[in-house]
């Protein structure tokens, strides 16, 4: 009898308290299955197979470390919420003559349960649903690889290892919570009152500081080099600032209100302000956290979603052409061995080139300063500017022209960046610019680069050397030697064909013995799948167990604050609020506390968008539609999820304080 | 003319587990004056918590009619009792019943921005109480921040703001040491001078014997009932004392 007595009681206990119990077990399963997911993907043979794979295995490995830390401090976190709201209850069978010990083993078998329950739900859960999360990341990245059903017993093992520690970690918290809890407490009850919050004007001052000085820096960088620096530096102020403000500015503002009589004593007003100054002080931190939490989910989706989407436009971004072939410092009569080369094996393998296109060209890096092109400290430095210059009869042969130049006149194309106006300025050299071009049919390599860059269409050889070694000065090279050569052109062909291509050609050209690249797009397309697409899918897998952990904080917030509520809603009633009132008020406070953070998720969006769209653009995404109707879509979705949450945590309020 | 009227009230409870019937009034009928200090004593479990329910309409009877200055609160619906409650019933309860997250001020100022009032009229209501109730110090306070009797007062202050036509007090001293119990029931007795009608529910005989009359309940009846009229404090103990004595060793019923 006496064995079965504890076994028993826990499972009574978790029966009584299945309101909070569920959503645990709930995303114990949730996150363990996810973990699974990515251990098991990580695992995987054919995955380390494809091109681009291994990058991929990293960002699954990637997810799962994020996964892994995620819920230690996740379940670590929801463990000790449901503990504290029942010390009352320790407390009680503490006055009921249950030693601490006893209630020590009630929690024991509670935690074991828990564990149980959950590993065998999670690991049950992920095995069945591994083979549809292999197929949604094979089709995300685009491949078809033929699939068995396994199960990875390693991944398993990482899970029991895994969450074995955490849930052995929550039972230690537990046991310190058993152990200092008095049944004195009982006793007090809620009895004791509590005080009202200081308005902490330093820290909302903080507050705003550092979220302005955030929005500014987000709003105001231009360079998408800037933009991946200052990034960081935003990122961070931004959550401090949303931090204090949610923690004093809150209260500061409330407060203010209160102090506004002619808007405060009014039914509406009333009790929800009075009610959220208190609600603010315990629940700051969690709203500031949901806020951080909700934020990142967004972007990290919308990033992804957009970045997977724009694969075939970033594909052609960078690589102009299917198949582009270049080389630096080679001779005419190199040259012109390499076009044969390209021409051979088009006829070898029954091919046409199409949009064809040809220059010589020499790059070199200058600081930018304005118009003025000078040298300068170029390294990781949003000044640095690429300068490739193209002689005129280059030009004139690739576009199709005739254009001549006299000896201090150029033609300018700004790739990225911009030049104004009708001079500039290159090393020593003054030019007269011509003609700033609204288009040049270049090579797509500087596109994945983070600096300006700016294709200039310089008069003669001789003037490109003249720039070339002031350039070049320092390093004390006294000859500019050969230009560059790039040749691209498209074909009509299948994947498989252009990418033998692009290897045959490799092949031969490289056999000259030439400093040269080749680069097909469907070459690069895997890779570009793989990464974009395991991207994409850690984004998905991620924001879902973000959500989960909003949700749930959100949940158990509303149901712990309904029981210290219920008491004040019933003196409400008593002095002569009707039943109507009463759910009106409910419902704005929920409605607060639910969107509040959401609201400001969508503030920092907004003003992080901009600069987000810069970070695109130094991964080959400068579609900014896309991307904000990405950003839209995700935070639609994210909504929706919201309301539905909000509509049962609501109920389920409602029902505790009636 | 009596502002309350009681005719053959009747409350049935049905537990909800094995739908067993408990009743808890039988047969109440009295009236109370307008100006009037009535007290209802009786034990516990003799129905005066669930009369004094009725009495404001936080549950229905049974049966019977409870007639606030003629007009029937039984029969008002459930959209109505909230205002009706405001306007005419004024409450102190034992526990005080303050809300923690309002300063005094706003607790009392509570049923008056609910009636939707405009705030120079709530300072008005409050300011003519202020004195009379000797609040006015710590009216910024907050619930936790003061004693029992100045939480008593507040709520004094909060059931008279609406200027309500009965004051319904359960066990008002209940929470309360003597001497603050004592000043409370002097401030009652004040309050009634003024034409305040109220009725008090209580345990206490100390506390009944401030009132002009003494209802006593027992078995979900009205059993006996006592006027003070021009009998002292102590005369009046004794008087209450010895009813109750009788009626616990079953006396007759002689009301």
């Amino acid at each position: 009898m006496l064995k079965t007595l504890y076994p028993k009681l826990a499972a009574v206990n978790m029966k009584n308290h299945a309101k909070v119990y569920c959503p645990y077990i709930l995303s114990c399963i949730g996150t363990i299955m996810m973990y699974y997911f990515m251990e098991m993907l990580k695992r995987n043979e054919s995955i380390g197979q494809i091109s681009g794979g291994e990058t991929l295995k990293q960002i699954l490995s990637l997810g799962s470390y994020i996964i892994a830390i995620f819920a230690v401090i996740f379940l670590f976190y929801t463990n000790s919420f449901l503990i504290k709201r029942r010390k009352k209850e320790f407390g009680l069978f503490n006055i009921l003559g249950m030693e601490k010990r006893h209630i020590a083993k009630i929690m024991f078998y509670e935690t074991l349960y828990t564990a149980v329950i959950s590993l065998i739900a999670g690991i049950a859960g992920g095995i069945l649903l591994s083979k549809l999360m292999y197929l949604l990341l094979l089709k995300i990245l685009n491949f078809e690889v033929a699939v068995g059903f396994e199960i990875s017993a390693s991944s398993v093992l990482s899970i029991l290892l895994l969450f074995g520690i955490i849930f052995l970690l929550t039972f230690v918290n537990t046991l310190r919570q058993v152990y200092s809890s008095r049944p004195v407490e009982l006793l007090k009850g809620g009895q004791v009152g509590e005080k009202e919050p200081k308005t902490k004007w330093l820290l909302t001052m903080l507050g705003i500081l550092c979220l302005g000085s955030g929005y500014s820096i987000a709003l105001t960088t231009e360079s998408p080099l800037d933009a991946l620096y200052m990034f960081f530096v935003a990122v961070l102020l931004v959550i401090v600032g949303t931090y204090f403000l949610f923690m004093a500015g809150s209260i500061a503002l409330l407060k203010g209100l209160r102090k506004k009589k002619n808007y405060y004593y009014q039914t509406r007003h009333f009790i929800s302000v009075s009610g959220m100054i208190y609600r603010m002080k315990q629940n700051a931190v969690g709203l500031a956290s949901i806020c951080i939490l909700s934020t990142a989910v967004l972007v990290m989706v919308s990033g992804t979603v957009s970045l997977y989407a724009g694969i075939e436009e970033a594909l052609r971004v960078r690589f102009t052409r299917n198949i582009s072939v270049q080389a630096f410092d080679i001779s005419d009569e190199q040259a012109e061995k390499l076009d044969k080369i390209i021409k051979q094996q088009l006829e070898e393998q029954h091919m046409v080139q199409d949009n064809a296109v040809r220059y010589r060209s020499i790059s070199m890096l200058a600081y930018q300063e304005g118009n003025d092109f000078l040298t300068g400290e170029v390294e990781y430095n949003s000044k640095a500017a690429a300068i490739t210059c193209i002689p005129v009869e280059e030009y004139n042969r690739m576009e199709n022209l005739s254009v001549t130049l006299q000896p201090d006149e150029v033609l300018v194309y700004a790739l990225k960046g911009s030049i104004t106006g009708d001079a500039m300025q290159l090393g020593d050299t003054k030019f007269q610019i011509k003609e700033h071009l609204a288009s040049l049919h270049i090579d797509g390599k500087e596109t994945a680069m983070l600096r300006n860059s700016y294709y200039i269409i310089m008069p003669d050889i001789e003037s490109i050397e003249n720039v070339y070694l002031y350039f070049f000065e320092d390093e004390e090279i006294t000859e500019m030697g050969n230009l560059g050569y790039f040749y691209g052109f498209d074909i009509d062909a299948k994947p498989e064909e252009q990418m033998a291509l692009t290897y045959a050609l490799d092949e031969n050209i490289t056999a000259l013995g030439l400093n040269s690249t080749v680069e097909g797009a469907e070459a690069s397309r895997e890779s570009f799948y793989s990464i974009y697409g395991g991207l994409l899918f850690i984004g998905i897998l991620l924001g879902l167990l973000f959500l989960m952990a909003t949700v749930l904080i959100i949940y158990y917030k509303q149901i712990s604050e309904g029981y210290d509520d219920k008491e004040r809603f019933e003196i409400m009633q008593k002095v002569g609020m009707s039943h109507e009132e009463v759910k009106k008020a409910i419902h704005s406070q929920v409605l607060t506390v639910f969107f509040l953070p959401l609201l400001v998720a969508g503030i920092h969006i907004a003003a992080a968008f901009k600069m987000i769209t810069k970070l695109l653009a130094a991964v080959n995404l400068t579609n900014v539609p896309l991307f904000a109707l990405s950003t839209i879509g995700t935070i639609l979705v994210f909504a929706i999820f919201y309301i539905i949450i909000y509509s049962v945590t609501a109920r389920e309020y409602y029902k505790i304080v009636q | 003319m009596p502002i309350l009227e009681i005719n053959h009230l009747k409350k049935i409870y049905t537990t909800r587990f094995n739908g067993n019937h408990v009743q808890a009034l039988t047969n109440v009928a009295f009236s109370v004056e307008e100006g009037e200090f009535a007290a209802i004593m009786g034990e516990s479990g003799s129905g005066k918590t669930t009369l004094l329910n009725m009495i404001a309409a936080f549950d229905k009877p049974t049966s019977g009619e409870v007639l606030l200055d003629k007009k029937n609160i039984v029969a008002i619906n459930e959209k109505e009792i909230a205002a009706f409650r405001r306007n005419n019933l004024g409450f102190v309860f034992q526990d005080f019943h303050l809300l923690d997250t309002f300063s005094l001020q706003d607790n009392i100022l509570l049923p008056l921005v609910l009636a939707e009032k405009s705030y120079p009229e709530m300072n008005a209501c409050l300011e003519s109480l202020a004195d009379k109730l000797s609040i006015r110090d710590i009216l910024s306070k907050y619930p936790y921040e003061v004693s029992g009797g100045q939480k008593q007062r507040a709520a004094i202050a909060r059931a008279l703001i609406t200027e309500p036509k009965l004051i319904l007090a359960d066990e008002p001293t209940g929470s309360l040491d003597s001497r603050s119990a004592d000043a409370l029931l002097r401030l009652f007795a004040a309050i009634n001078t003024e034409g305040q009608t109220i009725l008090m529910v209580t345990h206490s005989i100390s506390a009944a014997c401030h009132a002009k009359r003494v209802l006593f309940m027992k078995d979900g009846e009205i059993f006996h009932q006592i006027y003070k009229a021009a009998m002292t404090d102590e005369q009046m103990f004794q008087k209450i004392s010895d009813t109750l004595t009788l009626m616990a060793t079953g006396g007759v019923k002689n009301a």
